[in-house]
């Protein structure tokens, strides 16, 4: 152990005596790492804050306990009880390494025989509260029996009390009151945690004060500094600077922080009374303030001379070894996220580690380590998880991470895993055994990842500083790339897998221009391999999102179906994660839009579906948070959501979504309109498309349409009277362009594509609803009126006629197509409506009796059977059909989903009456 | 362990396609000189499936298909006979491949290593022998065989107690039954598989076993044996004990597809059996994922066969899905009539499948008849393609010109009409011919409203009653019930 520390921890005096060098520098920054007594000590340190806050807990609850007893609140104690229990729930892995608490034994043992007391005790029981009664028959069982699992240990306590302490003592530092003194150490101990909570309120206000205290120094302070650095490079310098501001603030407050610790270590130590020494200290504090000012300097001196630094680290004769260095870096991380911890200066002395261990030549591992170790430190600079890390330090971290790969890359002797435990590590400690590291490269790169999504969030999306963000974003697919080479020389497969992913999740949504080939071959080439090495579902199930979400963007629709269609994501993805659910709703999305391009209308239609049904389009997406009218949302809810939100240049145009979603619920809703004008219920395709419809109409002077919606609206309209010309006209104009169509990459493609589905459906819809007028059309004038090819005009009317949509027949030698009148008259369509319901009304009126009866009364009649195996069959087959590969419907598994339980029923319904048929078949 | 399977790649999702096997890298030969004119080995050869339903295939199973390719002239001479050696350098054929060696380059001599092929075959022959001497002695006596029960652990108990005969033996026997099939004695290898399946315990042998035997009972064209095998082979493979991975399950089924085609089309029931087979979903999801080219033989086999017609629209659906991946001419000719009912392209297309059914060598299976010889398939599917296009014109059109039918079936004018009144005189068709302007006249019959209402009402008055009766006296129909 150095020797230094000792001196630090015992008193000031001794330092100035013996190594007035020394003297100021090391005082600081000591005191801001706790020190330790002894080796041993130190050695526990490093595992111990786990079990360290066990036990502090459990000493809370025991206190706690303790006060309830004394004013014999026994309702109290039963709160305090139950939390106490749950807390030590929590102890389990300690207690299995190790055996019960002792002061948690001593504490149910003496509550056990306190209630029993109480219980005891008529009178008290006569006078206590109903309440306090009632707790008391309740604990006194509760009690008993959870002892009952503790038996031997409490028998052994009732043995020997005296090896039973009240509280454990907490390894920290000195350490807390022993077990003697039991109140009053007790007592200082709140007092102590108290301070530290009012600490926190404290420092701000009294940073403030020595701030501005400060400022005059601090500029002294960095003329000198700018001197000594001219060595430095400049960025370095910058940070610095920035730095140095964050550190006077940070530094002063905690140093009060740590004089109030003082006070506790004092006041156990010496067992005096509080107050005094307390205010002491306090006196005390301003002076160190002085101290600090003048550490200042002297770092900034340090910079230069870095013999110095090692004077400050470590002691004049200690030896730089790579044990004591890595001791060094153990203690400076053990104060990792812990109270009062000053982070800024966890980074300096990391910082200055490594030039330590530079100087000293300890190889590459060992830097390797430390700069690992200093990352993680930056990240957890902010404490608040909600806010991002200032882009300064991600780009300092950033810079680091490619020191790690590049020593990594140069001394493939070094292994670096997180598999290897912190005992086996070598960092050069033995030269004869390669280089162990425990750490994971991957998941710090993932870390930075993450880290500048949420940098890029907090930026406004639309200000210049997102693009300024957004220009880093290079570097870090430079760094994937790097770590990319490296792990694949490493050939681990799962983390292949991960950096893969990564890289692919940097590609996949981005449109390429020029090569369209490269990437789509890297992407294909990157999730094949994810496909078949990874071991966990959730990269696979990534890495197929991405990759249909890169197909369906370069119009590779087929390729993007059959991945869908082969992964079966559909039917499981509501089960998964919400990133997940949102990559997935992302990729419908562009699966959608890709199957407009490609004139697929039916399968854009049923792909966007899902996602525009409620309006939601945004908040599924991921790209905004929607408030809801009558939906409250707690903070909490809000926060996650914002921290989901894809970053801007990541964003689907929600307008151009819309767009391709009306226009292509327009092409099928149309012509579906027009071809049931006779039938009674009218069923709805696409409801938001009505909506729109319906909401026009209701305007009274309907205006030259302004905005997409309005527009498409207009079209349909125009498309209803099969006036082709308008509805294009409406569809593809200069504004419409500015919006919608010049944001797809081959507009003039898809422009193309749409006029030619215009005219068909146009058509369609023409013959559909005028049909009637008509006794004979010729397939010239229809080819004419739509500018279609002849043989297209052909084609789609023997499909119609096929599909039993228009009841006519082409007739070859004139080429005309002759209707046939089957168009049942006003009267005609009423007597079958009512025929049709007069049955409905039947049959309703047997399944209830049936029900009724609990019998299954022969009903039916037999000529129907015949139907109904028809429809049987039908629906069998339906049913096969949804195994197949390529069923549409599986697209929104949401809706077949229903389906499926609604066909289901109505078969089971069917198969219950096919009986009653064969059962009166039979009896007959 | 060898087996009888190409081993093609285990891969997880989304799969790679099947590794081909080195044997075969049948190509086209090169053009020649003149572009314009196309020869007409390449138009063949243009929608030949060789190569990729040989990479499905045991070496020996591809060597008929050769055969027929070098028949039908596909492929230049020298290409095939190329193709053959490289085959058989994986069987112990080596008699064969010499012969092969010597007609493809007219000499005597045969390469060295071949020879030493040969020696070593013929040694291994010998010490296989050896090893198999005491099953084969106790199984070609009919009296011991008596002895063998149903019961496997007692068979193998007995073996060894009695003849001494151990599980060395055993798996001697099936490396002798291997070694057969491999020098091309088919019919020593099935016998010998047959019965190591009856002594085998190794359930992964057993199927390889199984694999060899049905390999062994289609090159020996049993199609009765071979079919029963196949179906035996089938209910392994998607019994839910089949214990390897789903993907080695979809590559089985799909080796299975391939072999049974050579069954499928030979067998007299087989065009059902295709059906059958490949329909189910499981199989129709091997084929579109792995191998749609088997939706050739598919669609034949759905056009041919009349009574199974209701499959053509679930057939016209995979094909639509499919239509990215795989095209030839009968699948366009399906295409072209039912989805784009473009007739003058379906006429083309049945061109065009004519040439493709008589160059494939499952489908253009050729049979001696009196005057010739005969391509039975092409005949029933040029019938039936006519009857599909007919039927599908006559449903859109009222009146059709019988010149212009007779050029979209492919006949002349008079073998139109003389078809046409044949099919209006068997009541196929309801129509009448205008022979003064030739015209076939269509009489549409369309479904009366009146019809229809009365039809859907007529009933209503027997349920109520029955629904009345059993509402008002429950007990009564009951009893009613009881007493019947």
């Amino acid at each position: 152990m150095s020797r230094f520390f000792d001196q630090s921890s015992s008193s000031e005096s001794d330092t100035d005596s013996e190594t007035p060098v020394v003297e100021q520098r090391p005082r600081p920054v000591t005191r801001q790492i706790p020190t330790y007594e002894s080796d041993d000590d130190r050695r526990q340190r490093v595992v111990l804050p786990e079990r360290t806050k066990r036990v502090e807990e459990i000493n809370e609850f025991v206190k706690q306990l303790k006060n309830a007893k004394n004013i014999k609140d026994v309702v109290k104690a039963s709160e305090v009880f139950e939390d106490m229990v749950k807390a030590y729930e929590k102890c389990k892995k300690i207690v299995e390494k190790e055996g019960h608490f002792k002061h948690y034994i001593r504490s149910i043992a003496e509550l056990e025989t306190h209630i029993n007391e109480l219980w005891a005790d008529n009178d008290w029981r006569k006078s206590a509260s109903k309440n306090n009664s009632g707790a008391l028959s309740k604990l006194r069982q509760r009690i008993r029996k959870y002892n009952k699992d503790y038996e031997k240990e409490i028998a052994e306590f009732r043995a020997n009390p005296d090896q039973y302490p009240e509280e454990e003592k907490v390894d920290m530092g000195s350490g807390r009151g022993g077990g003697a003194g039991g109140a009053k150490g007790r007592g200082g101990d709140d007092e102590s945690d108290e301070d530290e909570d009012e600490s926190e309120s404290e420092e701000e206000s009294e940073s403030e004060e020595s701030d501005e205290d400060e400022k005059p120094r601090r500029k002294s302070a960095k003329v000198k500094r700018v001197k000594n650095e001219d060595d430095e490079d400049e960025d370095e310098d910058e940070s610095d600077e920035w730095s140095e501001s964050e550190s006077d603030e940070t530094t002063s407050s905690d140093e009060i922080d740590y004089d109030q610790k003082d006070v506790w270590k004092h006041f156990l130590k010496t067992d005096k009374t509080a107050e005094k020494t307390g205010k002491k200290d306090k006196v005390k504090a301003p002076r160190k303030r002085d101290h600090k000012r003048e550490q200042v300097q002297a770092e900034s001196d340090q910079e230069s001379e870095k013999p110095k630094i090692e004077k400050k680290l470590f002691g004049k004769e200690d030896e730089i070894n790579h044990v004591t260095v890595l001791n060094k870096l153990n203690e400076i991380c053990s104060s990792r996220g812990r109270k009062g911890t000053d982070r800024y200066e966890q980074i300096e002395l990391i910082k200055e580690l490594r030039v330590i261990s530079k100087t000293h030549n300890l190889g590459p591992a060992m830097d390797v380590k430390i700069v690992f170790n200093l990352i993680a430190i930056s990240f957890d600079y902010n404490a608040r998880t909600t806010t991002c890390i200032k882009p300064e330090v991600w780009a300092e971290c950033l810079k680091y991470l490619d020191e790690i790969i590049a020593a990594l890359m140069e001394n493939p002797d070094i292994e670096f895993s997180e598999a290897i435990s912190d005992e086996d590590e070598n960092l050069g400690q033995d030269k004869t055994k390669p280089y162990r590291i425990r750490g994971c490269v991957v998941t710090m790169t993932d870390r930075m990842y993450e880290e500048f999504i949420r940098i890029l969030q907090q930026c406004d999306a639309h200000g210049s500083e997102y693009v300024e963000r957004l220009k880093d974003e290079p570097k870090i697919c430079r760094i994937i790339d790097l770590l990319q080479t490296y792990v694949e020389r490493r050939d681990d497969k799962q983390q292949m897998c991960r950096i893969y992913l990564k890289k692919v999740e940097n590609m996949y949504y981005k449109y390429d221009k020029n090569n369209e080939k490269k990437s789509a071959e890297t992407v294909d080439r990157l999730c094949k391999f994810i496909y078949k090495n990874d071991s966990t579902d959730r990269l696979r199930t990534k890495a197929i999102l991405c990759h249909i979400y890169h197909n369906a963007l370069h119009d590779r629709w087929f390729e993007a179906r059959d991945l869908i269609l082969m992964s079966h994501l559909q039917e499981s993805i509501d089960n998964s994660d919400i990133p997940l659910q949102i990559l997935y709703n992302r990729t419908m999305v562009q699966v959608g839009l890709c199957a407009f391009r490609v004139g697929n209308i039916k399968e854009s239609h049923s792909a966007l579906l899902d996602i525009q049904v409620g309006n939601r389009a945004k908040e599924l997406l991921a790209q905004g948070v929607m408030v809801q009218r009558n939906v409250e949302k707690s903070k909490e809810q809000e926060i996650k959501e914002r921290q989901r939100l894809i970053p801007f240049h990541m964003h689907i145009n929600l307008e151009l979504l819309e767009c391709v979603y009306l226009v292509s619920a327009m092409l099928i809703e149309i012509p579906f309109m027009c071809s049931r004008d006779f039938e009674t219920k009218k069923r709805l395709i696409s409801k938001q498309f009505h909506y729109q419809l319906k909401f026009s109409e209701r305007q009274p002077v309907v205006g030259p349409p302004e905005n997409m919606r309005e527009h498409v609206v207009a079209a349909s309209r125009a498309m209803r009277n099969g006036d082709w010309r308008a509805c294009i006209a409406y569809l593809v104009n200069e504004k419409m362009n500015a919006k919608v169509w010049d944001l797809m990459p081959q507009s003039s493609n898809v422009k193309h594509m749409l006029t030619e589905k215009v005219k068909e459906e146009s058509m369609r819809t023409y013959l559909f609803r005028y049909s009637t007028i008509y006794d004979s059309v010729s397939v010239e004038s229809l080819a004419h009126m739509f500018d279609l090819a002849k043989s297209h005009v052909y084609s789609i009317i023997s499909k119609m006629i096929i599909n039993e949509e228009l009841m006519a027949s082409l007739d070859e030698p004139t080429q005309t197509v002759v209707m046939h009148r089957t168009e049942p008259t006003k009267l005609q369509t009423l007597a079958q409506q009512l025929s049709e319901k007069i049955n409905n009304l039947m049959d309703q009126t047997e399944r209830m009796v049936q029900i009724k009866g609990g019998e299954m009364g022969p009903f039916l009649p037999r000529n129907q059977q015949g139907q109904q195996n028809q429809q049987n069959q039908n629906q069998n087959r339906e049913h096969k059909q949804k195994n197949y590969k390529n069923d549409r419907r599986q697209h929104h598994q949401k809706n077949q989903h229903h389906q499926q339980q609604h066909q289901h029923q109505n078969q089971q319904h069917q198969q219950q009456q096919q009986q009653q048929q064969q059962l009166q078949a039979q009896e007959q | 362990m060898l087996s009888f399977q190409l081993i093609a790649s285990p891969t997880r999702f989304p799969m790679p396609p099947p590794v081909q096997y080195p044997l075969l890298s049948l190509h086209p030969p090169p053009p020649p000189t003149n572009p314009s004119i196309p020869s007409p080995e390449t138009a063949m050869a243009e929608h030949d499936l060789t190569a990729s339903v040989a990479a499905w295939m045991d070496p020996h199973l591809v060597l008929p298909v050769l055969e027929f390719l070098q028949e039908r002239g596909v492929y230049a001479d020298e290409e095939i006979l190329r193709g053959k050696i490289r085959l058989l350098g994986g069987t112990n054929m080596v008699d064969y491949a010499m012969d092969i060696h010597k007609s493809l380059h007219g000499t005597d001599e045969v390469p060295a290593d071949m020879v030493a092929r040969r020696s070593e075959v013929v040694e291994r022959l010998r010490a296989l022998q050896e090893a198999v001497a005491p099953i084969v002695a106790f199984l070609s006596s009919p009296q011991l065989v008596q002895e063998l029960h149903a019961d496997k652990q007692y068979n193998l108990h007995m073996l060894q107690e009695r003849h001494h005969i151990g599980p060395d033996q055993i798996e001697a026997l099936y490396q002798y039954a291997k070694f057969q099939y491999e020098c091309g004695m088919y019919s020593d290898a099935a016998d010998f598989l047959s019965q190591y399946r009856a002594l085998c315990t190794n359930s992964e042998r057993s199927l390889s076993a199984l694999w060899g035997k049905l390999a062994a009972e289609i090159l020996m064209q049993n199609w009765d044996v071979a079919q029963e095998e196949l179906n035996r082979l089938k209910e392994m493979i998607d019994s839910s004990s089949f214990t390897s991975s789903p993907v080695n399950q979809l590559h089985s089924r799909i080796w299975l597809m391939h072999w049974s085609l050579f069954i499928f089309f030979n067998h007299e029931n087989g065009r059902n059996g295709i059906i059958d087979l490949f329909f189910q979903d499981r199989y129709l999801n091997a084929i579109q994922t792995n191998a749609p080219h088997l939706l050739r033989y598919l669609a034949a086999a759905v056009v041919v066969n009349k009574r199974r017609r209701n499959m053509l629209k679930e057939l016209i659906k995979v094909i639509q899905q499919e239509q990215n991946i795989y095209k030839d001419p009968i699948i366009e000719f399906l295409e072209c009539l039912y989805v784009k009912y473009d007739f003058d392209g379906a006429q083309q297309k049945l061109v065009e499948c004519e040439q493709v059914i008589l160059n494939d060598p499952f489908l253009g299976k050729r049979v001696e008849e009196r005057n010739g010889i005969a391509v039975p398939l092409r005949d029933e599917f040029l019938e039936n393609a006519r009857l599909f296009i007919f039927e599908t014109y006559c449903r859109i059109h009222r009146c059709i010109d019988i010149g212009v039918l007779a050029e979209k079936m492919n006949m002349t004018y008079d073998e139109a009409e003389l078809w046409i009144m044949n099919m209006v005189k068997s009541s196929k068709l309801d129509a009448k011919i205008d022979s003064v302007t030739g015209t076939l006249i269509m009489t549409t019959n369309r479904v009366d409203v009146h019809e229809q209402i009365i039809e859907s009402m007529k009933n209503l008055n027997a349920r109520t009653y029955m629904l009345a009766k059993s509402v008002v006296d429950p007990g009564h129909a009951a009893a009613q019930q009881a007493a019947r």
